[in-house]
């Protein structure tokens, strides 16, 4: 170990350029700090780089080709489509390319310091940073952990980037492949089923959860395998001991389904990853800073650790691994330092999926409210009822209300369906003022839209029982 | 494990080694500091890598050694709390499990919107212990007013003798940390942070503004110093207007005024105030002196209006007559870029051509904003300052 110093002193300093680590650090400028930020890779974090980004260029391309299938009956004719994944990859590196760019210009316009480098604390006002050839050690008054989550990758199964691939490398394919299996039950392994679908792949989904255990409010969770069958998508739930034989060019999925055993030949794998909270390098054992489960950082509402000086945010801590967490948290740990009142509350965080059609949620589903004692109302409108959903041709789909039946307050947003992902800020809104059903019926929607669906909905009351598939 | 020198920076490529802070055998902790380098530029502490004892010390003082090379070895220690640390971390794991490190969604939504929440935690009230009046128990604005008022009286009753005589055996006083107290301290903060303070300090001999003081008072016109001194700030800042300036960073300008706006910084028994005395640069000393007065009553009985407390474009504090400091680091009023002291005034010793004579002295203590100016010409504010303090027959060639 090579060690020696001159501490430079610092404000504050931000570990991790994610959508946590720079947006905390262009807050805590913005509200006159000097700001350094240490950055191990490129700023833009697993978000921009193997996340939100590159799969959601991935999903829009799948929905725009879905959509040019339905051209005809406009009267837009086309010759035959065709598909280039190099193309679209090309695309991708161009979007991140650009975003990355903005981000740095963003830093720059706020005059943040950026340092590369692997940081790890030396105290609790003191952090070193390692970049090969120069340690440089950094005195601060406020540091802030956004190093976000590393992907771990399913043990037992020899991935090698090209056939059998994580979620580092399921957007870096350069050929479509012609029977793609992709085991996993969250957002990602669902946009990865759909995109590859439209792109002209076989695809078969496995998924360890049950039909009844999947995250999703179980109408929504319904509508959603009805899509998978439409799309020819093949799925297996409930599936235990998936494994990955590889042998030269042939590849198969074995895996236990209904008690037995089954076999599946394939060209591609997707084994969507688990994650893990960056932390290991950071020396906070040293410091004694409090970690919960797995390593996660313990936090407060205000973003503290268990160290005056330290706070934590984003995938580091625990809760949903979503850049809406980290960016609000980012918000809340600068007026932490600045020494406003600020808090973070996780009760209503949005959660979408870019699927086809998409799905976007929040708050409780019908079944966590009925587990939780609520009497439950339902409001419910299908698009199949809304005109411009029939205009569009977008007709699957529909927004369904979670009501507490006592007071009226809507406790649950949930909609899968054309729009849906733009809707949902009205319920989040609903949700954090405290609406009740009146507050969302009564106001004017304009004709014809998606939204409509929110001022013609039915109602109808849960007797006290989780109602399942 | 080794340790070894290391780039320290600046393209430093060796360094002597100067002094050992320990000897093998040392048992020593992660970063206490092992050994002191110099190099051509600087001298800097190799600290410990981690905890463990220092085995042995390889290279001697005096010696010059290139970056790379070991200094001492040590052998590591993994597991440096005792028992007894362990086990207290662990109630306090357990306490922390249970309390406070933990964000959790709320089971049973909070009937408020985001706005008054806001305001709940602004007041510094958990909003979960109000009851709500609103439709279906939902929380509004009044409710939240009305639990802060009630906090207050309740308070207050504790204050009466005969709670106070059971709190001593607390002892600890609550001072309630609101109101203008938090206002100041916002501003104090928000001062700090984004201001670049410089402060610098000089001695003023003012035995001839205060014979100037008693002439005036024998022809019937009574000026206090404190006039004389704003007036005399006005005159320097004509000369040096960029302390009488704004910064404005989002249009990346500094917005010199031509108007001299002075704030007078009031002490009261609910803190400090700073009332301003706008357009010094038109008035009389007269003038000065009586809207000063007025300004000054305003706010012992708390009649100031948001006008009379605005606007200011620097800032004086006369602590002179409270007969205490001989300096300070005053905090500027942000956005101001200026603000000086003026300290107790004291016969001393003085050296007046090479004669030791008794004179009375007084210190000013001027902070201004770095960003804004340089220390260069902050002194040559402060020295035409002195200039027209000392001589107060300069006054006269202002006149307008």
């Amino acid at each position: 170990m090579v060690v020696g110093e001159i501490a430079e002193q610092k404000d504050v300093v931000v570990i991790g350029g994610g959508p946590g680590g720079y947006h905390a650090a262009i807050e805590a400028a913005q509200k006159g700090f000097t700001v350094t930020l240490i950055e191990k890779e490129k700023l833009g974090g697993v978000c921009l780089h193997d996340g939100c980004i590159p799969s959601k260029v991935f999903t829009t391309a799948a929905r725009k080709k879905e959509e040019i299938l339905r051209f005809h009956a406009f009267g837009i004719d086309h010759g035959e489509v065709t598909f280039q994944l190099s193309k679209l990859q090309q695309h991708k590196r161009k979007v991140i390319e650009q975003l990355q760019k903005g981000v740095e210009a963003l830093c720059k316009t706020n005059k943040i310091e950026i340092v590369h480098g692997n940081a790890s604390f030396l105290s609790a006002d003191r952090i070193g940073v390692d970049n090969g050839h120069q340690f440089d050690v950094f005195h601060f008054n406020h540091a802030i952990v956004a190093t976000g989550s590393t992907p771990i990758h399913r043990s037992g199964v020899s991935f090698d980037d090209e056939k059998v691939v994580h979620d580092g490398s399921i957007f870096l394919l350069s050929e479509i492949p012609e029977h793609l299996v992709v085991y996993g039950s969250h957002s990602i392994a669902i946009e990865v089923a759909m995109s590859y679908r439209q792109f002209g792949s076989m695809v078969t989904l496995i998924m360890a959860d049950d039909k009844n255990t999947l995250p999703y409010d179980t109408t929504i969770t319904r509508e959603l395998l009805r899509q998978f069958k439409k799309q020819q998508i093949k799925v297996y739930t409930g599936v235990k001991e998936f494994r990955v034989n590889k042998e030269a060019s042939h590849i198969t999925a074995m895996f236990q389904h209904k008690g037995e055993q089954d076999t599946l030949d394939c060209t591609h794998v997707y084994v969507a990853s688990d994650y893990v909270p960056n932390v290991k390098e950071l020396g906070l054992s040293r410091l004694g800073i409090q970690q919960g489960s797995n390593g996660y950082i313990a936090v407060d509402a205000h973003m503290r650790t268990s160290l005056p000086s330290i706070y934590a945010i984003g995938d580091v801590t625990e809760g949903p691994r979503l850049a809406v967490k980290a960016i609000k948290q980012a918000e809340v740990v600068a007026a932490t330092i600045a020494g406003e009142p600020s808090e973070f509350d996780p009760t209503f965080i949005p959660e979408v999926i870019h699927s086809i059609p998409p799905i976007a949620t929040v708050g409780k589903t019908e079944q966590q409210a009925v587990e939780e004692q609520f009497d439950v109302k339902i409001g419910h409108f299908s698009y199949g009822a809304n005109g411009y959903a029939t205009i569009q041709g977008k007709k699957d789909g529909f927004i369904k209300l979670v009501i507490n039946q006592n007071n009226d307050v809507v406790l649950g947003f949930h909609a899968i369906g054309e729009g849906a992902v733009e809707l949902v800020s009205t319920g989040t809104l609903a949700l954090e003022m405290a609406a009740r059903v009146e507050d969302l019926t009564f106001p004017h929607y304009p004709h014809p839209a998606f939204s409509e669906a929110l001022s013609g909905m039915e109602f109808s009351a849960v007797k006290g029982k989780v109602r399942l598939i | 494990m080794e340790v070894k020198l290391h780039d320290i920076g600046e393209g430093m490529t060796e360094a002597e080694i100067v002094h050992y802070f320990v000897q093998p055998g040392d048992a020593v902790v992660v970063d206490q500091p092992l050994v002191e380098v110099q190099t051509d530029k600087m001298t800097a502490e190799l600290p410990a890598p981690a905890n463990g004892t220092i085995e042995d010390v390889l290279v001697k003082v005096g010696e010059t050694i290139k970056v790379g090379t070991t200094v001492l070895s040590m052998i590591t220690t993994s597991q440096p709390t005792s028992a007894v640390s362990e086990e207290k971390e662990s109630t306090i794991e357990q306490q922390w499990q249970a309390k406070t490190f933990r964000i959790e969604k709320r089971k049973q939504p909070i009937l408020a919107s985001p706005y008054t929440r806001k305001m709940a935690r602004e007041q510094g009230v958990n909003i979960e212990e109000i009851k709500g009046t609103g439709p279906a128990g939902r929380i509004v604005d009044e409710d939240v007013y009305a639990y802060v008022q009630k906090e207050k009286e309740s308070l207050l009753q504790e204050n009466s003798p005969t709670q106070q005589v059971m709190k001593q055996e607390k002892e600890i006083h609550i001072i309630p940390f609101k109101g203008r107290r938090k206002q100041i301290a916002k501003k104090m903060k928000q001062s700090l942070h984004t201001i670049a303070h410089c402060s610098h300090f000089e001695e003023v001999d003012v035995t001839n503004v205060l014979q100037w003081k008693e002439q005036s008072k024998q022809a019937g016109k009574n000026v206090s110093l404190t006039a004389y001194f704003v007036k005399a700030v006005s005159l320097a800042l004509k000369d040096y207007p960029i302390f009488n300036a704004t910064l404005n960073e989002e249009k990346e300008q500094i917005e010199v005024q031509t108007s001299h706006h002075i704030g007078l910084a009031t002490n009261t028994e609910e803190g400090v105030i700073v009332p301003v005395l706008k357009h010094v640069e038109h008035k009389s000393l007269l003038t000065i002196q009586a809207e000063m007065r007025a300004l000054t009553e305003k706010a012992l009985h708390h009649t100031l209006s948001r006008e009379e407390i605005t606007g200011g474009s620097f800032t004086i504090s006369n602590v002179g007559p409270l007969q205490g400091s001989i300096g300070a680091t005053p905090i500027i009023h942000h956005p101001q870029t200026g603000i000086m002291a003026f300290h107790k005034t004291k016969k001393r010793p003085a050296v007046v051509e090479d004669e030791i004579v008794i004179r009375s002295m007084m210190n000013v203590s001027m902070t201004f904003d770095h960003r804004v100016a340089d220390g260069a010409t902050a002194v040559q504010f402060t020295n035409r300052l002195v200039e027209l303090i000392e001589h107060p027959n300069l006054l006269t060639l202002e006149l307008v």
